[in-house]
């Protein structure tokens, strides 16, 4: 049996799969390599750093400080159901890693200052990874 | 390099809104090159193709139907796509083969054809070019994307929307001299500021056009150029870069490293630095890209070019004119075609075919071209030959 698929048969589900039941428990998914300690995405096959591919998974608490963000008038298919948001870059709390999120409800830049603190509230079947301000 | 590399003819569509099929598209550009490299198609040893979304107009594999159409059936070809760097990752693959001695005379060709499907699905089909997992399925449009960046750097180096709305202006200056341009007309920084909001802090004037159009140069070895009589350009660097594919996975957001690594390559194999150049064509598909890509390029220390734009450094007249054609922002960004389109610009401009547009007394010039947001580019850069 081919590595992939024992890792995805051992774990049930592939790694975004995993991703996305966890956000749905308002959570994020990490790996920590085995060998080295890096925290990375779940989504990432080998250890940026040292290039094992053994990882311990568990979730984290899905919140972190907006990095950067913006606003769009025109988004693509399937977001015109939603309403104003931001699309965010957030540095993940207690992680080296960023990662981003769809944040409904933001009009302007007033909304949302760079360094807002915001978590993971949802996985919604279009529109992705859904965040909240905290 | 087994071969020297050089471009010996060039041709380009106009850039815009086009109603004639993709492949009439590609083969305009196509005779246009050859036309001007004064060979025929029977001189082609092989086509190599940059394009993204031909499925939109009904046509993928299209280097057997643009070479039949040529009337060379049986030239092998291939496409090549990696977002809006179709084009110089192609080149990049052309040049490689004439250096190794595979080929001694390719035909690549550009091409786009992507009004035809409206503003809302040509945002979506761009989305896919993005990490869509984290980005354009998380509602990330490609504006938005260089909105975020744009925010990044507007916040960590004090720059200014104003400064932003310079390099437009400065590349409609330009455009209007370019007959092939897309968007042919003057605008001022007011204009730009009052236009619309895309993706806040970008607004519409911060942005290229989806265009449609095509552009083909002829690659060939120095030896074959020498036989031709003709005039030609000499390609005497090449690089290829990678980023990583989100914008979230970066250390820093506002520099794009894959531009870096190309552009040190190609420096390298021509042996010179950036002071050497003397005009470079680069990837302006948002303004703020063109600020990132002049100072990932070497031509400018982080976090100083906006003020240079700003205080005309980057004018056709100034140290170091960037984009005389228009760049994407005039000119257009028919995305399979763009990379291409900026080698068309630079031929011309050394082999003395500008016009107006001219750079006067360019030896060496750059071209610059990405895919998405950076994940991938390359970079060229091109000698006069007397």
């Amino acid at each position: 049996m081919d590595p992939p698929q024992a890792r995805q048969e051992q774990q049930g589900r592939n790694p975004r799969e995993m991703f996305i039941v966890a956000a749905r428990r308002h959570r994020l998914l990490s790996n920590k390599c085995s060998r080295c300690g890096h925290l990375m995405l779940p989504t990432i096959y080998y250890c940026e750093k040292c290039f094992n591919r053994k990882f311990e998974s568990f979730e984290i608490e899905g919140t972190g400080k907006v990095v950067t963000y913006t606003i769009q008038a025109v988004s693509p298919e399937g977001f015109e159901d939603i309403g104003s948001y931001a699309w965010v870059v957030f540095a993940v709390d207690g992680t080296n890693f960023s990662v981003s999120g769809c944040l409904p409800g933001i009009r302007s830049s007033s909304d949302l200052p760079i360094g807002s603190r915001i978590k993971v509230s949802d996985y919604h079947p279009k529109h992705g990874l859904i965040l909240q301000k905290v | 390099m087994a071969n020297n590399v050089c471009v010996l003819g060039s041709g380009s569509t106009k850039y815009g809104r086009l109603n004639e099929s993709i492949i009439d598209i590609a083969l305009n550009a196509s005779a246009d090159a050859i036309d001007s490299a004064g060979i025929t198609p029977k001189d082609i040893k092989a086509c190599y193709i940059s394009n993204v979304f031909g499925v939109s107009d009904k046509q993928v594999h299209m280097a057997p139907v643009i070479m039949s159409n040529l009337g060379v059936p049986f030239v092998p070809g291939l496409t090549i796509e990696s977002a809006c760097g179709s084009g110089s990752v192609m080149f990049r693959e052309a040049f490689a083969n004439i250096a190794a001695g595979f080929y001694d005379c390719i035909l690549g060709v550009g091409v786009e054809k992507i009004t035809q499907t409206g503003t809302l699905q040509s945002t979506t089909l761009f989305s896919y070019c993005s990490d869509f997992f984290y980005e354009g399925g998380n509602g990330a449009s490609f504006p938005g994307l260089f909105a975020s960046i744009a925010r990044s750097y507007l916040t960590k180096y004090k720059a200014t929307e104003e400064d932003l709305a310079c390099v437009a202006v400065k590349n409609h200056e330009n455009g209007i001299l370019n007959p092939k341009a897309h968007v042919r007309k003057k605008i001022t920084i007011e204009d730009v500021l009052n236009s619309p909001v895309v993706a806040s802090p970008l607004k519409l004037y911060d942005c290229c056009p989806f265009s449609d159009g095509a552009s083909a140069v002829i690659l060939c070895s120095e030896d074959f150029a020498i036989r031709s009589g003709r005039p030609y350009v000499q390609v005497v660097g090449s690089g290829r870069g990678a980023s990583p594919a989100a914008v979230h996975a970066r250390e820093d957001i506002t520099t794009i490293p894959s531009t870096k690594a190309a552009a040190n390559q190609a420096y390298k194999m021509a042996g010179i630095t950036p002071k050497d150049i003397d005009f470079a064509e680069v990837h302006d598909c948002f303004t703020i890209a063109e600020i990132i890509d002049i100072e990932d390029l070497g031509f400018f220390e982080k976090g100083t070019a906006a003020r240079a734009v700003a205080e005309g450094v980057t004018a056709r007249s100034g140290e170091i004119p960037i984009n005389p054609s228009g760049g994407l922002k005039s000119k257009g960004h028919p995305i399979g075609a763009t990379g291409i389109g900026q080698v068309v610009e630079v031929f011309e401009q050394l082999t003395g075919k500008a016009g107006e547009r001219t750079i006067k007394d360019a030896e060496l010039a750059l071209t610059h071209n990405f895919g998405a947001t950076g994940a991938s580019a390359a970079v060229h850069i091109f000698k006069r030959v007397e």
